[in-house]
């Protein structure tokens, strides 16, 4: 019988206290994994919203984004300004065009060619320059598309139904420095490609699937714009029905067809950190000038959701430790117990020509057993409680967060819509899906034998001092 | 041949010295069956304890075939224990949850021997000391104190030692499966050239030694013997 088999013999000598060991080392072990699915959960979120939104700014030319129109627009200078300032890791510039369809401006009651003097034409603030298209609009005009073309408080019938659309929408057409849209965020390309070189001008175009839809497009057709052929490189899915109405081209060509070479209608600049974001964005409108640049961090409450997250993730790790440490601590409490009671057993063994490190090892070998069944009980606690372990977790941090910025949604009302899906940190924090997967649940296992191996080792090496003539203890 | 010379081993009980073991010298030969008998307390097991290296002495030395044991580290005792001694106990001491083929397997597993050629032997040496080979699979707890003494001494013979120190090896058992356990002792002293020494109440199995040994207060003196 080997020193394996006869630690297992020895782990079932006593069943119902393996089973009492073996139960009270399960929850233990199940809160450990549970902790540290949740650890990982939360540390894969934080890293995804970093990684997205969160470390984002962007510059505007003052004033452009409210409706009284903007001061100068930003350059090429200016981004190199901004990719001067400590932090930041990279700067992509955009530029905004409006496209109306030929047909529809031909049409237009107004009579403006292009529809650059329509109001709300040159976008908010004026920022994007207007020119014609063979495309259609995938979206037609509600109360608000009606409102602010007419400028009048007109688009909503008595009835509170929305009006027939009144014009056509304009497409909107973004000409991008990197494969990024406004916020910073990749974009999502579903067939095709990208558009390579985005510094350079170049004569391809990635369209939005519903304007594609509308307009029968595929990677390779064509359209024009200002009467220049365009050749569909591939297609994104923005997310939204209004965020498909649009094209992207590259930074240079949008510039060439606005005739504004050099000028930028917004910058996206990435902090290298979401600590250092808000220092960044006050050195970065220093650097600009706030008569020339707003800089605004898009997302702000990011922050209060990834304090949370850090929080939580805090919390589990703390928690995970405990619990390791708890399973470390029962098993060396078993051990010292088990060798107490064996002895004389020891000495027998001793005498009859064990060595110490034999002993040792069968002692070490004994707690791995119990551990080992643990492991499989706590691994199936921690599939089942995992989930709910984290949300608790989770839901008692978004409430300190919600209690402490007002409530969720605190700042429904504000700009973008911040009652939307990013509209609180509640509802961040609530997207964490904390499930235990394999490998987690494996390293989370290596990591209780190993504090396992640990705690058993004091016993193990108790059991060396135990001299031989203990055997005749009794005799 | 075993050498015993001026052997002492003192204890402190508070403020008095206490010496089980006083100046014990003795030699035995290979092959012979020694006993010593004493009153309870009067330092046999300690005696045991020395010979066997469980214990260190105060002062004094045994030498096993030209080896002496003092000063030897803890690690070169438990080889000399491994290689040199077998233990038979009163109380058997068996390692409880193992059968009884496995308890005899222990000392060569401890030594080394491959598994076959050690499942081989305690099949052997079990049926020497005439256990029946149905019972070699039970647990120690399903067999009776006889079995379970032949069983410890197939354990001690396991690694073929010089010497067999037996503690009582009589005292838990009945007066006829006692008698057989003092056949088999005498008998195997003969077949495998062991020197046996047998610490015991037993007047029967005193008698059949080739040298009887009567420790008193801690000092042996040797008694006119003559092997039945």
């Amino acid at each position: 019988m080997s020193v394996l088999a006869r630690s297992v013999g020895n782990a079932f000598r006593n069943k119902i206290r393996t089973a009492a060991v073996v139960a009270v080392l399960a929850v233990a072990i199940g809160l450990a994994l549970s902790m540290l699915v949740a650890n990982q959960a939360v540390g894969a979120r934080i890293e995804e919203l970093n990684a997205s939104v969160g470390t984002t700014l962007t510059v505007n030319p003052a004033g452009g984004q409210g409706f009284e129109g903007g001061g100068e627009p930003l350059t090429a200078g200016e981004a190199a300004a901004a990719a001067a300032v400590p932090n930041v890791t990279s700067v992509v510039g955009t530029k905004a065009l409006r496209l109306r369809t030929e047909t529809t401006t031909t049409t237009d009651s107004t009579g403006a060619a292009g529809g650059a003097t329509q109001p709300g034409a040159g976008g908010p603030g004026g920022q994007g320059a207007s020119v014609t298209t063979s495309l259609t609009a995938a979206v037609d005009a509600g109360t608000l598309g009606n409102r602010n073309n007419s400028g009048t408080m007109n688009g909503t019938a008595t009835n509170g139904t929305a009006q027939a659309p009144a014009f056509s929408l304009p497409i909107t057409a973004t000409g991008t420095a990197a494969e990024v849209d406004s916020t910073g965020k990749a974009l999502d390309i579903t067939s095709g490609t990208g558009l390579g070189d985005y510094a350079a001008a170049s004569t391809k175009a990635l369209v939005g699937t519903t304007l594609a839809e509308k307009n029968s497009l595929k990677v390779g057709s064509s359209f024009t714009i200002a009467g220049k052929t365009f050749t569909v490189a591939g297609t994104f899915d923005a997310g939204t029905t209004f965020g498909n109405n649009a094209i992207y081209l590259t930074l240079a060509e949008a510039q060439a067809l606005a005739g504004t070479p050099g000028e930028l209608s917004s910058m996206v600049v990435t902090v290298n950190s979401m600590e250092n974001v808000d220092s960044t964005k006050a050195a970065l409108q220093t650097a600009l000038g706030t008569d020339k640049a707003d800089v605004t961090q898009g997302q702000r409450n990011l922050e209060t959701a990834v304090s949370s997250l850090n929080s939580v993730k805090g919390i589990s790790l703390v928690a995970y430790i405990a619990a390791l440490a708890t399973a470390g601590l029962i098993i060396l409490l078993i051990m010292v117990m088990l060798v107490r009671e064996r002895r004389r057993e020891i000495g027998v063994l001793k005498a009859i020509g064990a060595r110490n490190r034999t002993i040792g090892v069968q002692f070490v070998l004994e707690a791995l057993v119990l551990v080992a069944l643990g492991s499989v009980v706590g691994a199936a606690i921690a599939s089942f409680a995992s989930g709910g372990i984290a949300s608790a977790l989770i839901s008692s941090n978004s409430s300190t967060a919600a209690t402490a910025q007002g409530g969720p949604g605190g700042f429904g009302g504000g700009f973008g819509g911040q009652g939307g899906p990013f509209g609180g940190a509640t509802q961040l924090l609530s997207s964490v899906t904390a499930s235990a997967s394999p490998g987690v649940i494996a390293a989370g296992i290596a990591a209780v034998f190993a504090v396992a191996v640990v705690g058993s080792l004091v016993p193990a090496l108790l059991t060396a001092r135990i001299r031989p003539i203990e055997v005749l203890r009794g005799e | 041949m075993i050498e015993v010379k001026d052997l002492v081993r003192q204890f402190k009980s508070g403020d008095r010295t206490i010496k089980p073991v006083n100046g014990v010298s003795f030699e035995l030969e290979r092959g012979s069956l020694a006993s010593i008998v004493g009153k309870s307390g009067s330092g046999k097991s300690t005696l045991l304890s020395l010979l066997g290296a469980l214990d260190k002495p105060t002062s004094g030395d045994v030498v096993v075939d030209g080896v002496s044991l003092a000063g030897l580290p803890d690690s070169k005792l438990t080889e000399y224990r491994r290689r040199d001694i077998g233990f038979v106990f009163q109380q058997f001491n068996l390692i409880p949850n193992l059968s009884a083929l496995d308890n005899v397997m222990l000392p060569m597993e401890f030594a080394g021997l491959r598994k076959a050629a050690r499942a081989q032997r305690a099949r052997e040496l079990l049926a020497q000391v005439q256990l029946d080979s149905g019972k070699h699979q039970r647990r120690i707890n399903r067999l009776s104190g006889g079995e379970q003494q032949r069983v410890a001494i197939a354990r001690a013979l396991a690694n073929e030692p010089k010497l067999i120190l037996a503690d009582e090896p009589t005292g838990n058992l009945d007066e006829q499966t006692g008698e057989h356990i003092i056949e088999l002792l005498s008998s195997l002293s003969r077949d495998h050239n062991t020197t046996i020494l047998v610490v015991t109440h037993d007047r029967s199995l005193a008698r059949r030694a080739d040298r009887r040994f009567r420790l008193l207060q801690g000092a042996l003196n040797e008694e006119a013997a003559a092997r039945n």
